[in-house]
């Protein structure tokens, strides 16, 4: 009963392609994402809507029928205009994707930023198979990532032995942890809930196992919830 | 599971116990078969051969029995992951792990590869009028070490040592500290030695094509396949070094403790550049052949020549080019930088424009023809929808931001499956459906071979189109389980579904081949009413078949005869001389040589790396001294002598 009430959920959820975790964004970083991926997909189906009429319509007007059967086609070697057509419309599709693509690309390289002001710093350090967050005032949790809602918070990445990948696809997308190296990212979520986390680099044998918890709070239960912490390790 | 043994107690996994089993049981069966029906000398035949025609067999033949393998693995995969949390035999953590590695590397290099260059083999030296490969000792040579290479790999299985690292072998994990067993050594040397065997096929592509076209064959009168074949070889041969030295400096930090991928100096992303630097003009290396067979293909059926043929050779040369100039969108979420990744971002999107040309040259090459739907055009024609899906995924792939969502998810699965089974796969089939008849002199099954178009074109829809959704809804690729939370249940239950249905799809192929040898439709030498020069030798193919030489004066002579002059193409008045074949067993003698070899490696075994070693070089030394030219000159014969 159970596994059926699942099944017709996400049959609804299948439907209406909306809710998926990636387009369904909680920050800034994932909603320029989510817009990249809704426009890119929209030019491109332009471009497949154009094909797929053309061999539908060219399968079913020129398939062999007992009329045409014994007849010789006139020999065509091609068109310059056509193939002209063909290459630049797609440079100019291409070309209308670029803008945003540059622009959104460029304004998401962390490294270029520098840190917002009132930034929280949590460092985050990947190992076979799981994640501990550092925070500000010492405390440290493994899987169990508590971010406050509507501030920045730079992630600073930081790998103690393989290569594993830092990903909270309603916040935005994915980051390496590479071994030896340092890698920041940044995020301002504006909605308080629980997100899912987890490693996408294949990492090993329990690298499915490598996921944690992202709670975003109000501000107030954030600094509590710190206090608390602290208190505990004290 | 264990057992007691000599008062040992040994560990065995049923799975590998299982394949055992399966594996003595048809190895033992298929030997009674041969020894019924008497095909010793059939066997022995295609074993020490060097004609074009039966190695090309050979891939083809070895190709299908991986593609068996790596299908099975991936039906175990689907399996595994049809429910939630689920349990499916032994297929969890490093088992799994060990499934998608062997799945995604067996099909690469043992199926798409000697897919692609057995068809070559078969139909390239036929499109241009030559009667051999350039070299054709060495063609043989290729196959043994392609096959050498196929065996270690699929080995490692049976010796419970499979490589574990992912297709791609990603430093560290791949390096002796994070995975100390033997499979990923067998990665490396599997994939050395194959790679070897397909530089020199590339080589000896290269010089078939120059030096050994028909008179008048202009290169600007080669069908498209043979145009295809030959930008191929020209990627392998600066693709294929640059895996061979990752291998081998991969192979230094495993057995000789080196550190290039990790530690204070060296770093893990040089792997990455490495390997991504073969990898993505590898993944043109398996689509351009296809896109050469279906130029060849939609041509034919439609009776009409390729539209636009100058812009679909400029296309794929363009593709070759810019196929070097894109591998860093494997890797935007490393953090190189935001200008790195958008250059990259631009190129790879750039090359949408020659690959849209193609499409459009295809689709218009079918107007204004009689579309004949026969098994070959069949997968000609499910390939273009297929493949432009996999082309748009790619380009929204391209952009760099919003791959940082995509990157290592579902959707990334679905999308080079979209290419790599919509291209290469349905290639290689309307491929082998087409030319067929020149390897046997009778066609496959029309029927049968629509029921295995059918089952597996929307099977294939089936299994990979809900994956896009998977991804999208947080599914990383690589895992052996989800939960039932992250509501990627019915995306991927469907999938194993559609799976399935390839499968069946697959069995009623190999159905198809063995009913077809079991009651052979005999089709004479032109069953499609073909334009290109194979369909005017025999089928099959018999040695030094341009007997006379024909003079090509156009790009589809055979056409051109069967309008214009009854079928009779105009004899040449210069002939080629030709390659000299020859019988050997030096080349399957080399395989068994070269095998002991990687083993030693893999074991550590220093005796037998010395023994094997000497013995490699010996075989160097011996076909050094082995000089059919001389022979042959003395015996007054005329052959070509490059
Ligand atoms: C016959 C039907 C096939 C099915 C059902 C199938 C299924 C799959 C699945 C589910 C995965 C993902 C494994 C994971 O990420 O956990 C996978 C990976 C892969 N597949 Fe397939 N596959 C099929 C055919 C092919 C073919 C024909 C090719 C290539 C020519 C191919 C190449 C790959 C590669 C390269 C990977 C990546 C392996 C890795 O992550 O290291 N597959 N396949
Ligand atoms: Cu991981
Ligand atoms: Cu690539």
């Amino acid at each position: 009963m159970n596994k059926c009430k699942l099944l017709m959920a996400s049959l609804v959820i299948f439907l209406t392609g909306c809710n998926l975790r990636v387009l369904d964004p909680k920050s800034e970083t994932a909603r320029d994402q989510s817009f990249l991926i809704q426009f890119s997909f929209a030019l491109m189906m332009i471009v497949f809507a154009i094909v797929i009429i053309l061999f539908v319509w060219f399968l079913s007007k020129y398939r062999e029928n007992d009329q045409n059967k014994d007849y010789i086609p006139a020999d065509e070697k091609g068109s310059p205009w056509l193939e002209i057509t063909w290459t630049v419309i797609p440079f100019i599709l291409l070309a209308i994707l670029a803008v945003p693509t540059v622009s959104i690309t460029f304004e998401q390289s962390a490294q270029t930023e520098s840190t917002p002001t009132d930034a929280v710093l949590i460092e985050v350090t990947g190992q076979q198979f799981s994640w501990t967050f550092s925070y500000q005032n010492g405390v440290e949790t493994v899987n169990d990532l508590r971010l406050p809602v509507d501030r920045p918070v730079e992630f600073t990445l930081r790998s103690d032995d393989i290569i594993h990948s830092f990903w909270i696809p309603k916040l935005g997308g994915k980051k390496d942890l590479i071994p030896g190296e340092t890698r920041r990212m940044i995020v301002t979520p504006e909605e308080t809930g629980t997100y899912q986390g987890k490693c996408a680099e294949f990492c090993g044998r329990e690298h499915t196992k490598m996921r944690f918890t992202t709670t975003v709070m109000e501000e107030s239960e954030y600094e509590q919830w710190l206090e608390d912490m602290k208190e505990k390790i004290e | 599971m264990t057992f007691e043994l000599f008062n040992r107690t040994f560990f065995i996994a049923t799975d590998v116990l299982f394949a055992y089993i399966v594996l003595i049981g048809t190895g033992l069966g298929v030997l009674y078969l041969v020894n019924r029906a008497n095909k010793w000398s059939v066997i022995k035949d295609y074993v020490t051969t060097t004609h074009h025609r039966k190695i090309g067999v050979l891939y083809l033949l070895s190709a299908t029995l991986f593609f068996l393998r790596a299908g099975i693995e991936a039906l175990i995969i689907r399996m595994q992951l049809s429910v939630p949390e689920n349990d499916f035999w032994v297929f969890q953590g490093d088992k799994f792990n060990e499934a998608f590695t062997t799945h995604g590397t067996i099909m690469i290099f043992f199926v798409a590869m000697p897919l692609l260059i057995g068809l070559m083999n078969v139909a390239v030296p036929l499109q241009i009028g030559a009667q051999d490969m350039a070299f054709p000792y060495m063609n043989a040579i290729s196959f043994w070490l392609f096959l050498a290479g196929a065996i270690l790999v699929n080995m490692s299985f049976f010796m419970t040592a499979s490589p574990n690292a992912g297709w791609t072998a990603y430093a560290p994990l791949s390096t002796a500290e994070f995975t100390p067993e033997a499979g990923n050594d067998y990665y490396i040397f599997g994939l050395q030695v194959s790679g070897v065997g397909t530089i020199l096929a590339a080589i000896n592509m290269i010089v078939t094509i120059v030096r050994h076209r028909a008179p008048g064959m202009k290169m600007t009168r080669m069908p498209l396949f043979a145009w295809s074949t030959l930008v191929t070889a020209f990627l392998i041969l600066i693709a294929f070094p640059v895996l061979t030295i990752a291998l081998y400096i991969l192979m230094f930090d495993r057995l000789f403790g080196t550190s290039f991928f990790s530690g204070e100096s060296g770093s893990p992303i040089y792997w990455q550049h490495l390997f991504w630097i073969f990898g993505h003009p590898e993944v043109y290396i398996i689509i351009i052949p296809a896109f050469g067979i279906f130029s060849d293909v939609i041509s034919t059926f439609s009776k009409k020549r390729v539209f636009g043929y100058t812009s679909m050779v400029v296309a794929i040369v363009i593709i070759g080019l810019l196929g070097f100039m894109v591998w860093v969108h494997h890797m935007f979420t490393v953090g190189l930088g935001p200008v790195v990744n958008t250059v990259f971002a631009i190129t790879t999107m750039l090359i949408a424009v020659p690959t849209g040309i193609k499409i459009f040259n295809w689709l218009f090459t079918m107007r204004k023809g009689v579309i004949r739907l026969g098994t070959p055009m069949l997968f000609a024609a499910g390939f273009i929808p297929t493949f432009v899906i996999g082309g748009v995924t790619g380009v929204m792939l391209a952009v760099a931001a919003a791959d940082f969502q995509f990157h290592d998810t579902y959707f990334v699965v679905a999308h080079f499956h979209y290419t790599m089974v919509g291209g290469t796969v349905l290639g290689a089939f309307a491929g082998i459906y087409y030319w067929f008849p020149k390897m046997f002199g009778f066609k496959l099954k029309d029927g049968l071979g629509k029921a295995h178009f059918w089952l597996f074109l929307i099977g294939f829809h089936i299994t990979f189109f809900p994956q896009h959704f998977a991804g999208l809804n947080g599914m990383p690729r690589r895992v052996y389980t989800y939960t039932a939370e992250d509501n990627i249940f019915i995306f991927n239950f469907i999938s194993t579904i559609g799976a399935f249905m390839m499968g069946i799809g697959t069995l009623f192929f190999v159905l198809n081949i063995y009913k077809s040898f079991k009651d052979p439709d005999k089709c004479g030498n032109d069953p499609w009413d073909g334009r290109t020069l194979e369909w005017s030798v025999p089928s099959p193919a018999p040695e030094h078949p341009f007997d006379p030489m024909p003079q090509v004066n156009t790009v589809d002579p055979l056409w051109e005869a069967k309008r214009n002059r009854g079928g009779k193409l105009p004899v040449a008045n210069t002939s080629r001389s030709a390659p000299i074949d020859v019988t050997s067993w030096q080349p399957v003698s080399f395989y068994g040589v070269i095998m002991l070899f990687s083993l030693s490696f893999i074991y550590h075994v220093t005796w037998l790396q010395i023994v094997s070693g000497v013995m490699v070089l010996a075989f160097f030394a011996l076909r050094t001294l082995t000089d059919e030219h001389t022979r042959l000159a003395k015996e007054g014969e005329n052959h070509d002598n490059v």
